[in-house]
């Protein structure tokens, strides 16, 4: 018994047994299978088919197990894609935290086909989908992501959504916008919270 | 007191406190990396630099850049400047010592004696991981007469994977081996300037090409009960990042384990895996069920 050089460096685990073909037909098939495995691997290989963007959300919206969700998503992700955001919002009403924390970070990775959706996201009837659209600007790489969150300041009435603009303010905000921050203190007069959030923010922005 | 870095690049900007605060929190948000205070002249010279690099004459419109930018180009320059891109024999050793004194004899207990343990090391680099990670269990795992053990190793680039088949290195990647170590698994080259691995060593491990971004390249890496994977992820974007997750999810027997670098956790990339929190360092399992 010692180090072994293995001649058969590369394996295909047991599970991989194929039951379906992994054509696109099998692969949809596959994702129904009863293995987690199988659904899995499934999901990890139709990133490969554009085509698979209805199959895989339908699949998502019906799948209960973690890291088949993960696949799916990670397929999703890399697809990519207006339908893709679009199938995937209104999983932020999602019950499952962790799934709705793989949308968060599925949407955020796609900018510019997300930032068709952000203001409708922001004026959400639920606060909670207001809060995640902000976690999603937290990660999105797009210009006007300083504009949104400002706009969230100016209509906004919930104070957790605000708090959560205004915290992600602290890192993107630019000094035209220290007024209207400061101007929450008066707006929000007995949340010694968000005076705290507001004057963190205004120190960042102005460089103090 | 404000504290403004002296300018290493001629006096065009300076990182006020506030900054430094923001880009900070940025970073670490971004990478996991967090500089504390006395890094920051470190942190300053750098942010400097690459303002000068990129053109922008105040850190606001350099930040701007680097948080909005699509591409991430910039962040990811950054991110080479800020971090030591160097490896050498028994880097990180804490976790080799983790690796004989907790997490092999608990893969062992799980498998039984008479099932090969298989080892991925992955980027390879020029061979200085897998290697170590070879010796430590030569010299220090006592089972290592009783289990059979298989080292795989990886890496993207086909010139460094050369150069791990021919086991050659200098001065400075042998520094932290024990003499007694060189002695014995080494032999002077070049005039004595370079040291290569002795051949039983060379031809344990099997090096081969991947790419961690091709799902046909990864699909066959299976039945792994260990994987090394340190400083590598720090360069990779957030949705890279989750991608190599998944494929080391799917590499991982149930119960496997994974060592990352000591910046990187795998907390911040996926919630599928479980961390556990051993004497000498923290690894990922990927669970049983």
């Amino acid at each position: 018994m010692a180090l072994k050089k293995t001649t058969e460096p590369q394996r295909i685990a047991d599970q991989e047994k194929r039951h379906e073909t992994r054509d696109y037909d099998g692969l949809v098939k596959e994702l129904t299978a009863e293995s987690i495995n199988e659904r899995r691997w499934a999901a990890r290989d139709l990133a490969a088919y554009p085509q698979a963007v209805p199959v895989l959300l339908q699949a998502l919206r019906d799948e209960q197990e973690l890291v088949v969700q993960k696949a799916m998503l990670d397929a999703l992700e890399a697809i990519g894609g207006e339908p893709v955001v679009t199938g995937l919002i209104p999983l932020l009403r999602s019950e499952q935290a962790a799934l709705r924390n793989g949308v968060i970070e599925a949407l955020a990775s796609m900018p510019e086909a997300v930032a068709l959706h952000i203001i409708e996201l922001l004026n959400d009837q639920d606060s909670d989908v207001r809060i995640f659209a902000i976690d999603i600007l937290q990660l999105l790489a797009h210009p006007d992501t300083p504009k949104w969150l400002l706009s969230v300041l100016k209509d906004e009435t919930h104070i957790n959504v605000v708090a959560a603009a205004v915290d992600r303010l602290a890192e993107v905000g630019t000094p035209e916008m220290v007024e209207e921050i400061l101007s929450l203190k008066q707006r929000f007069p007995d949340e010694p919270y968000l005076h705290f959030a507001v004057d963190t923010a205004v120190q960042r922005i102005r460089g103090d | 007191m404000n504290h403004a870095a002296a300018n290493a690049v001629g006096n065009k900007s300076e990182i006020t406190d506030s900054e430094f605060v923001r880009f900070r929190d940025f970073f670490y948000r971004k990478t996991g990396i967090r500089f504390d205070d006395n890094k920051r002249y470190f942190v300053d010279k750098r942010l400097l630099d690459r303002m000068e690099k990129t053109n922008h004459e105040s850190f606001r419109s350099y930040f701007t850049e680097l948080r909005f930018q699509a591409s991430g180009e910039e962040l990811q320059q950054l991110i080479n400047a800020m971090t030591v891109n160097e490896t050498y024999f028994f880097r990180e050793e804490y976790q080799l010592e983790c690796m004989v004194e907790s997490v092999l004899d608990e893969i062992v207990r799980l498998k039984g004696k008479n099932k090969t343990i298989r080892i991925w090391s992955i980027p390879s680099s020029t061979g200085e991981e897998p290697y170590s990670i070879a010796l430590y269990l030569l010299e220090k795992w006592p089972m290592i007469d009783e289990v059979d053990v298989e080292i795989i190793s990886s890496d993207i680039d086909t010139k460094v994977l050369e150069r791990c088949r021919q086991g050659i290195y200098n001065e400075r990647s042998v520094h932290n081996l024990p003499k007694d170590l060189l002695n014995r698994y080494f032999k002077p080259t070049s005039g004595g300037k370079f040291y290569q691995i002795n051949q039983d060593l060379r031809e344990s491990i099997d090096f081969t090409k991947v790419n961690l971004a091709d799902p046909v390249q990864t699909r066959p890496y299976r039945d792994f009960d260990l994987i090394f994977c340190r400083n590598l992820l720090i360069y990779f974007d957030d949705a890279s990042r989750r991608q190599a997750a998944d494929v080391f999810f799917d590499a991982l027997n149930p119960g496997g384990y994974i060592f990352l670098g000591h910046s990187e956790s795998m907390s911040r990339i996926s919630s599928l895996y479980k961390v556990r929190k051993f004497p000498k360092a923290i690894s990922y399992q990927k669970p049983f069920v």
